[in-house]
């Protein structure tokens, strides 16, 4: 199945858009037939649903992936998880959800008012998590939804849910940060390589032709430093933090205690 | 439209989406092997088919187009790069054509005769009139992917749109089966069917309840948004693989400074590219969720065992079969092969022994999280308060080694003595980056 298909061709498409008519090729239809056959389908759907889907589909031939592997890729702890469909209509309806969790130390949280704006699913940690407002102490907060321990949802005035939009949009912006990296010289052999690693961030690239030199301008959260950090160890030597102070401190924190580990059991 | 321009359409978007505009015109058609004339060009055709499918405003040059197709975490969950899926060219009147078919048949089911009167009575003046012939062609078009079907009944066959999957289910559901569809185009593969699905709902649903319109509930951290990209061969090679074909390909090592060149049709102008000609037979096609990239795994009729990266693949054509014999005995010997690789890796198995370190008394070992998460095969032993040691047959140490290093000060490599060593001389030359911090 060649996605190359002149049904997809963009001027069809704007012109059903404006005839309102909804295609569906059998290409998609596969495609959806393979995913029903993963086990988070079940916690998608009511079971009625499920079932009527999986009818209609009888006909289709499921996309066949046979020659794919995957490697190195983190095992997958759930792409589905119970409360996604609740947090989802809360969501959208800007409703405030009244929720518990198991913190840190394994205990239960006292029950506490949220604004949900987002839910977020880790690539890496391949789970979800519930981003929102903390009505209380006005505070963003990220909860794995494994930890939610209950949640209650509760009507939310436009006037209020605004207001809360209004809140979350600043802090965001606030913790918005970024940092340079440059690739080193040498190792502009490996700009692919490297571009690839970088490509799940937001970002810019610079390239300057006399010095032949790339630096990449990387845009994120605050809270995932971490997460730079670890992509700018995983590529070594190869790159180089330029701007970001925090960040350059810190690799120079895990090369001198690297190095100490190393020092202890040599020496 | 030939094959050939979709290759220079991906390589042309991956370099903007991996560079998001570092180079200048003359730079990109440079690396790309193209003259700056066909840049332009390029770029003007991506840029009419980019304002088509999401109506932004126009884009003046590379940097912007690069801006436009930016994904941004925050403000939008499309996936922008879809849009090389819809580049397919089609003339005006097919496209008049096709387009007034589906409308007219989504309402009612109708006969060859009904839809010829419908299309010679509602195409615009300048488009010339189809005749049966065409409208017939069409139809069985239509009929094999899968769009419409012939409905029940007797001879004048009637067609029907074939949109089951909506007209079955309540607004609930559909929304429902959209959010299924976002989350598994968004976390598994393959995803471009998944993406053009999603673009369908999102569209039907917001047409159906306007207050059902907001889609933007979910966010995935931290994908590789240029995945879709290399998608666009992933089809072709699957499907080769399907039916034991050899295939044959035009190959641009990433490494190299050019990555494409254009077929000059003019032998005057013709010259020699850097890609290399080649014939193979393929076997697996592997995902590396570590960078985000495609390999082609295949047997070579010289060399064995080989690999290519996908983003390196130009004009892919499928060749003869080869003896479901040959393709079982070389399948056997790969998956053997690759058995003990990180990524893809086929060399010498190595033992490799890690002594991994809990971030501290009271703080939840995410250090074990993450090695149970993605250690892949390696196991865990002798544990302590303080410690455990990871364990690992693995080919070669390559692959694994920015793994190992991206855990910072929170691992020590015990084994081999060889790899140990090289961790601690770069780890020497990065402290020495940072030292005047």
């Amino acid at each position: 199945m060649n996605p190359f298909e002149k049904i997809f061709n963009y001027q069809i498409l704007s012109r059903l858009e404006n005839s309102g008519t909804m295609i569906i090729t059998q290409h998609e239809r596969g495609w959806l037939k393979l995913m029903l056959g993963h086990p988070a389908a079940a916690s998608a759907f009511e079971p009625d649903t499920l079932h009527k889907l999986r009818a209609i589909l009888t006909q289709d031939p499921s996309l066949d992936t046979d020659g794919l592997l995957h490697k190195a890729a983190s095992k997958e702890r759930h792409v589905y998880h119970p409360y996604v469909r609740l947090i989802r209509q809360a969501i959208m309806k800007n409703a405030v959800l009244q929720i518990s969790y198991l913190n840190k130390s394994g205990e239960a949280s006292p029950s506490q008012a949220c604004f949900p704006y987002k839910l977020e699913y880790s690539m890496v940690k391949r789970e979800w998590y519930l981003l929102y407002y903390q009505i209380s102490n006005r505070r963003l907060m990220r909860s794995k939804l494994e930890k939610l321990l209950g949640l209650v949802e509760l009507k939310c005035t436009e006037a209020l849910s605004e207001q809360y939009k209004a809140s979350i949009h600043t802090l965001l912006s606030r913790r918005s940060v970024s940092a340079d990296i440059l690739i080193e010289p040498e190792y502009n052999g490996e700009l692919s390589r490297i571009l690839y690693a970088f490509s799940c961030f937001e970002k810019e690239v610079s390239y300057a032709a006399e010095a032949n030199t790339y630096t990449i301008r990387l845009f994120f959260d605050s809270s995932d430093s971490e997460f730079v950090l670890s992509k700018t160890r995983f590529l070594g030597k190869r790159v180089r933090i330029v701007e970001g102070e925090h960040l350059k401190r810190r690799m120079l924190e895990s090369a001198t205690k690297a190095l100490g580990r190393y020092a202890e059991t040599s020496g | 439209m030939a094959r050939e321009s979709f290759d220079k359409e991906i390589q042309f978007l991956r370099m903007l989406v991996l560079t998001s505009g570092a180079y200048n015109r003359q730079q990109y058609a440079d690396k790309l092997g193209i003259s700056v004339h066909t840049f332009d060009k390029t770029i003007k055709r991506l840029k009419e088919i980019v304002n088509a499918v999401y109506q932004k405003a126009p884009a003046a040059s590379g940097k912007e187009l690069a801006e436009t197709i930016r994904y941004s975490y925050l403000d939008s969950s499309d996936p922008m790069l879809l849009f090389l899926f819809r580049a397919k060219s089609l003339k005006e009147s097919e496209s008049q054509r096709l387009s007034l078919l589906l409308a007219a048949l989504h309402d009612e089911a109708m006969t060859v005769s009904e839809l010829l009167d419908l299309c010679c009575s509602s195409m615009p003046a300048e488009l010339s009139l189809p005749d049966e012939k065409t409208i017939r062609g069409d139809l069985k078009y239509l009929e094999q992917v899968g769009v419409i079907k012939r409905a029940t009944g007797a001879r004048p066959y009637r067609y029907r749109i074939n949109n089951d999957l909506v007209r079955e289910l309540s607004h609930d559901e559909l929304q429902d089966l959209y959010d299924f569809v976002d989350i598994m185009a968004n976390t598994q593969l393959p995803s471009v069917q998944g993406y053009l699905l999603r673009d369908g709902l999102k569209k039907h649903i917001g047409r159906e309840k306007e207050d059902l319109g907001r889609t933007d509930s979910f966010l995935y951290k931290y994908h590789y948004y240029s995945r879709l990209l290399d998608e666009a061969h992933l089809f072709t090679l699957l499907s080769a693989i399907r039916s034991r074909s050899w295939v044959s390909f035009l190959y641009f090592s990433p490494k190299k400074e050019t990555s494409y060149a254009s077929k000059n049709t003019n032998p005057l102008f013709e010259k020699d590219t850097d890609g290399l000609q080649e014939t193979m037979l393929p076997l697996k096609v592997i995902y590396d969720h570590q960078y985000g990239r495609w390999y082609l795994l295949g047997h070579h009729p010289r060399s064995g065992i080989k690999k290519y990266r996908l983003e390196g693949l130009t004009q892919i054509a499928e060749g003869t079969t080869a003896e479901e014999t040959l393709f079982e005995a070389k399948s056997t010997e790969l998956e053997q092969r690759i058995k003990h690789s990180w990524l893809i890796d086929t060399g010498r198995t190595v033992a490799v022994k890690i002594r991994f370190f809990h971030p501290g008394r009271g703080i939840p070992s995410f250090v074990k999280e993450r090695v149970l998460l993605q250690g892949q095969w390696g196991t865990i032993t002798e544990e302590s308060e303080e410690s455990f040691i990871y364990d690992i047959e693995v080919n070669g140490t390559i692959e694994i080694k920015p793994w190992v290093r991206s855990f910072g000060s929170s691992c020590e490599v015990l084994a081999p003595l060889k790899l140990r060593e090289e961790m601690i001389a770069e780890w020497k030359e990065i402290r020495n980056y940072y030292e005047s911090v």
